[in-house]
């Protein structure tokens, strides 16, 4: 297990949330922050603070400098060049960066087709769905056909290989990690769009090595401010693509007839970045390295199996996705006969245990749960407990002990 | 906010179901989590004579749609409107007219929880469309 002195680092960890000790088990919505990063970001705030690219005075200079030694940082992260790496708000706006630069491109017309998969989360599913409405390509949707939502490799069943396949590395619901490799083997041809929010956080991944065309992630989900997040692509691809949004510094020359762009990244990266946000990606990488990828992993393995085991003995209590090792972070379950806001509503009030409920924005998902329910009623919404670095196994032992409390309350035996 | 008396209107059954001859039907749905609600009243006379609902959802839900029913059966529009006015104002803090709102003032901690407010609201916002629909 990582060492005790990692909770040391997050303050919150110490308030007292009704009386008990917060225990922060929504860290697959959004993680805790380190001391150390809001620190170097209120330092940076502080005394390097300024616009970025167009002046030249120290602190433009010093801000220009943070942001682009961020870019080198995160593509030498991913094994990618510095410019494929394009800074976003979030995995939501880099998905919907791609999804209608393919369409203004023409690189996604009517007679190709999108595979996508019921477990995404809606920002990689409502895109396709609804641009496909709109500029009439075809979309091709996978079921999972694995327990409670578990997508396995032969689900990806089509006739025709797919112009572009997008797909999550991660469930946020169920916590599976999809094998992209084997997705990538399927189909050699395909653009292949890999939504990572959940699993980046997780593990370093290569992108060459694995053979993706673009990767989105937040910065948010890895002890980093919210209103970041990233789009890798295939330099070849961001060549030929349109950009989303127009203005700043992906301007190069503007005419009444014509404009030109600027050249990568910056053609993406239209306006005022989110300078602090990106500053404060860095700081929450090179935290995430000071813990070491392996370790982190190693880690949240122990406590999801852990969490499965402890869980899945409790009588009435349903666990969702495909509980082997390939669940990761993530236990989401429901009591039965106990809606998943009152089990969150009461873990928070009488343990002080923060996990999240509801349907988890992958509505699609929560019907193929349904299917396979054996609750008496299912109430289209989970309860997801989701594990990170500052999480112990005593805490999985309270919650377990609180479910036990609430079936109690509720009646339920 | 888990108290005997929600926990209590919770478990009610009287006005769950569906109402064959009901003159308004509504639907409302709470966008975070996917519960739905819906409600049918009947009137008679500018009167709500009968109501009930269908729809799975949290205890808190469950027990406002319960007190709901309960505490606008028997009024006419123009009443259940004041009601509903008192309630909305109640869950803001704001002053509200406590002996309008009968048991539903048993609920008003519900102020407290900004996250659980949906979850009351769910059954008095789908009777404040159902009251629209009712000329």
């Amino acid at each position: 297990m990582l060492s005790r002195s990692i909770r040391d680092d997050f303050p919150a960890l110490d308030r007292k949330i009704n009386g008990n000790k917060l225990i922060y088990f929504d860290s697959a919505a959004s993680t805790l922050k380190p001391k150390l990063v809001i620190e170097r970001l209120s330092n940076f705030y502080l005394n390097n603070y300024a616009n970025v690219h167009r002046a030249v005075h120290t602190l433009a200079s010093e801000s220009t400098q943070m942001l682009e030694y961020t870019r080198e940082k995160l593509a030498k992260f991913l094994n990618a060049r510095e410019e494929e790496i394009i800074f976003t708000s979030g995995t939501t706006m880099s998905i919907n960066l791609v999804v209608e630069s393919f369409v203004r491109s023409g690189m996604l017309s009517s007679s190709d087709s999108v595979l996508v998969t019921l477990v995404e989360h809606h920002a990689n599913f409502v895109p396709w769905i609804r641009l496909s409405k709109l500029h009439n390509f075809h979309v091709d949707v996978v079921a999972p056909t694995g327990r409670f939502g578990e997508l396995k490799i032969e689900d990806f069943n089509v006739k025709k290989e797919p112009k572009i396949i997008a797909v999550t590395f991660q469930s946020n619901v169920t916590g599976q990690v999809i094998d992209i490799e084997k997705i990538r083997e399927k189909f050699p041809n395909a653009i292949l769009l890999v939504d990572g929010a959940q699993y980046i956080p997780h593990k370093k991944i290569d992108v060459k090595k694995l053979g993706i065309d673009f990767l989105a992630f937040s910065a948010h989900k890895m002890l980093g401010p919210s209103g970041v997040g990233v789009l890798w692509g295939k330099k070849g691809f961001l060549e030929k693509m349109e950009p989303f949004l127009y203005g700043g510094e992906m301007i190069d020359k503007v005419g009444l007839d014509n404009v030109t762009f600027n050249v990568l990244p910056y053609k993406f990266e239209a306006g005022t970045p989110n300078i602090g946000g990106i500053a404060g990606l860095l700081f929450a990488l090179e935290y995430l390295e000071g813990v070491g990828f392996e370790n982190l992993e190693e880690h949240i393995k122990k406590l999801t199996q852990y969490a499965i085991e402890k869980l899945s003995k409790i009588k009435d209590v349903e666990l969702y996705g495909p509980l082997n090792e390939n669940q990761l972070g993530i236990v989401s379950f429901n009591i039965n006969g106990v809606h998943p806001h009152d089990v969150a509503h009461l873990l928070d009030e009488k343990f002080g245990i923060a996990v999240r409920s509801g349907h988890h924005c992958a509505q699609p998902l929560m019907k193929i749960l349904k299917t396979q329910s054996c609750l008496d009623v299912f109430p289209n919404s989970t309860c997801r407990a989701s594990f990170y670095a500052y999480n112990t196994l005593e805490e999985i032992d309270i919650l377990a002990m609180a479910i036990n409390k609430i079936k109690e309350w509720f009646d339920v035996f | 906010m888990y108290s005997e008396l929600i926990m209590d209107y919770s478990k009610l059954k009287k006005y769950k179901g569906k109402l064959k001859d009901a003159d308004v039907v509504e639907e409302g749905k709470n966008l975070s989590c996917g519960d739905e609600i819906t409600l049918y009243l009947k009137f008679e006379n500018g009167k709500i004579v009968d109501g009930k609902f269908e729809g799975i959802g949290c205890a808190i839900s469950q027990a406002s749609a319960n007190i709901m029913l309960e505490s606008v059966i028997g009024k006419d529009k123009d009443e259940a409107l004041d009601i509903l006015k008192n309630v909305y104002a109640m869950v803001k803090g704001e002053d509200f007219e406590k002996e309008k709102l009968g048991i539903v003032k048993e609920l008003e901690d519900i102020r407290n929880y900004p996250m659980r407010i949906k979850c009351f609201l769910l059954s008095w916002k789908t009777l404040e469309l159902a009251l629209k629909k009712q000329v």
